[in-house]
């Protein structure tokens, strides 16, 4: 048998897709439920339901041989997996953002305070480009930062922009697109080889299928 | 407030209570017992070390990682992150002038921070082997059939060696020509088998189409023999084939010794490829989603304590070993107190005597020491287990008992 961990939230209604059309039957994922834990029909496959960011975790102690998560989670983490396939839902990017009209000036001055729910990219970010920055922690609507005076900047992923706008922000900078990512755990990739290889053998050729109807 | 942590122990480390520590103790001696009878010998280092021993060298182990004392003269001391750095030490400086070659192995905790360990565990119980001054496969083969060996008497269900060569990618990126950043980028997306962003950096590079397409191919090529075999189809490079020859040519003696089934060969894996510099290998196991052991070839460390000699060998985590093992079903437990001595005033000298005689027998024997919640010896040895109780009295003199421990179940 082999687990999924998948993330709840954002990234789950379109994850569940993906397996179906390859052959996972997540049938009862769709039913209402509080259940963590849900098997397909045939019992061959597990699956379970975490927080993005315990997506990664789950997988790198093998708890979970496969996960599905976002980029931006797996960046953030920083665990040591072997990521296999980007399945190219879940398209954002991850920017650094603020006030237009601040631009130019917290470039420059030498003690930036940045909101963020991704302190781990933050740090690494800016250490790359040899900038020391106070990170604030916050765990969710992140733009308020600015706003409030909390902070000069945010770093955040942004789907389409509409909250900075509405919120009078802009991008200052773009650090990486990000995307749903497959994972694997490095000892479940050589033990359960067949299995896993095999599953992800199909839900690459429904990526394809994808790929080719978006071009005709 | 000094005393408030007082009841709790630091990040990163563990009591091992008796039941732990009895299987732990017990796989220690069996390792001890087998790399002895194999004809190594035990090496100790001490625990403290001076910073220079593991930054000052190449490859250094990050500063972040150790922990760090300073001693009176202001000089860095560390607590060991690793223990084939000091044996380097060792092997190049007081055991300079022993034969070749040399088989040694240890057994000592080593301590990191970070999260490399599962538990986060900050103090690792490891035990390893180092076979110095050998270049050929024949003592990569002799240190990998070792963790086999050592894996099949543990008991371990299985179990797989993966076999990687770190010369392989090595000769890729050398007949590419690129900068060392580059590089690491493209070691790093094989070594996640990432297979998108690694076709997505190879175009960008100005290098030839072939090496593009074997360097794309790398993070595929794991699994049977028959990887090897793909492996050779598509190398023209001598570095990588003479990588390729040394892998076949481990194989050919595990293959001798019957033991090619519990091998998996992955040329792409280059985690710690600036350390190694030929074969390197992982033990994995059923119930474990990180190695039980890992080791390889590093021709270039002991060079840097004064002696240019080739090695090679691996190290296990005692805890991983447990946690597999007690997985699969295979911890054991603490064997009872074979007789239980009751004495009576007066009776001391002979019964110690008695206990004596016992233990040079290798009986585990123990005396009945009354306290609250046992005043009555049988009833003690019910619950214990304890099989026999001997009793030392003054007037009946020495009587004996079997427990019945059917009783209790009643």
């Amino acid at each position: 048998m082999i687990t999924i961990a998948l993330a709840k939230g954002r990234l789950m209604e379109e994850a569940i897709d993906v397996l179906e059309a390859a052959g996972v039957g997540c049938g009862q994922l769709k039913e209402p439920s509080r259940k963590l834990i849900f098997f397909t029909p045939d019992q061959r496959i597990r699956m379970i339901l975490v927080k993005p960011s315990d997506v990664p975790t789950y997988v790198e102690y093998g708890i979970a041989d496969i996960g599905i998560v976002g980029k931006d989670t797996l960046l953030e983490e920083g665990r040591s997996l072997y990521e296999m396939l980007d399945l190219k839902f879940g398209q954002c990017r991850l920017v650094v953002a603020g006030f237009p009209e601040k631009q130019d000036t917290w470039i420059t001055r030498s003690h930036t305070r940045v909101a963020t729910k991704y302190p781990n990219i933050v740090r690494n970010y800016f250490s790359r480009k040899g900038k020391d920055v106070e990170i604030i922690k916050l765990n969710g609507s992140v733009e308020l930062g600015p706003l409030t005076g909390l902070s000069d900047v945010i770093v955040d992923i942004v789907e389409s922009g509409r909250t900075l706008k509405e919120n009078g922000l802009v991008i200052l900078e773009e650090i990486c697109s990000v995307s749903a990512r497959l994972v694997v755990n490095r000892v479940s990739l050589k033990m359960k080889n067949r299995e896993i290889k095999a599953l992800i053998n199909n839900i690459q050729t429904v990526l394809e299928e994808r790929r080719n109807g978006e071009v005709n | 407030m000094i005393g408030k942590l007082k009841l709790s122990l630091p990040d990163g480390v563990q009591d091992y209570l008796p039941d732990e520590c009895y299987n732990k103790r017990r796989i220690e001696n069996r390792i001890r017992k087998f790399f002895y009878l194999s004809g190594y010998n035990e090496i100790e280092t001490p625990v403290i070390e001076f910073f220079d021993v593991f930054a000052g060298v190449k490859p250094s182990i990050d500063q972040e990682q150790m922990f760090k004392l300073i001693d009176p003269e202001g000089r860095i001391l560390v607590l060991r992150p690793d223990i084939t750095m000091p044996i380097a030490r060792v092997v190049g400086t007081k055991m300079a002038n022993h034969p070749l070659p040399l088989r040694l192995f240890y057994l000592g905790n080593v301590y990191r921070y970070g999260e490399f360990q599962a538990g986060k565990q900050r103090e690792v119980a490891q035990a390893g082997v180092e076979l110095l001054g050998v270049g050929g496969p024949e003592a990569d083969a002799e240190v990998i059939a070792m963790a086999i060996q050592l894996f099949l008497d543990l008991g371990l269900d299985e179990f797989q060696i993966d076999i990687g060569q770190v010369e392989f990618f090595k000769g890729l990126i050398e007949e590419a020509g690129i900068s060392e950043q580059e590089a690491e980028e493209i070691r790093a997306l094989i070594d996640q088998k990432n297979m998108l962003a690694l076709e997505m950096l190879l175009k960008k590079l100005p290098i030839s189409e072939h090496i593009k397409d074997t360097m794309y191919r790398l993070p595929q090529l794991y699994g049977d023999s028959e990887i090897l075999k793909e492996a050779m189809k598509i190398s023209r490079n001598p570095k990588c084939r003479a990588a390729l020859e040394n892998i076949y040519q481990v194989y050919g003696i595990l293959k001798d010794y019957g033991f090619d089934r519990y091998v998996t060969f992955d040329l792409g894996m280059v985690q710690s490829f600036n350390f190694y510099t030929g074969i390197i290998f992982r033990g994995i196991t059923r119930g474990l989603g990180y190695p039980v052991c890992g080791g390889g070839r590093y021709d270039r460390l002991v060079s840097e304590f004064g002696r240019d000699l080739p090695a090679t060998g691996f190290a296990v985590g005692i805890k991983r070993l447990l946690i597999a093992l007690e997985r699969q079903g295979k911890l054991e437990e603490i064997p009872q107190v074979d007789v239980l001595v009751v004495v009576e005033n007066g009776q001391m000298g002979r019964a110690y005597e008695f206990m004596q005689q016992l233990k040079s027998r290798n009986k585990r024997v123990e005396m009945f020491l009354p306290t609250g919640g046992f005043a009555n010896p049988l009833d003690y040895a019910r619950e214990r287990r304890i099989p026999r109780v001997v009793e030392f009295k003054e007037k009946e003199g020495v009587v004996e008992h079997e427990v019945d421990f059917e009783e209790d179940t009643g």
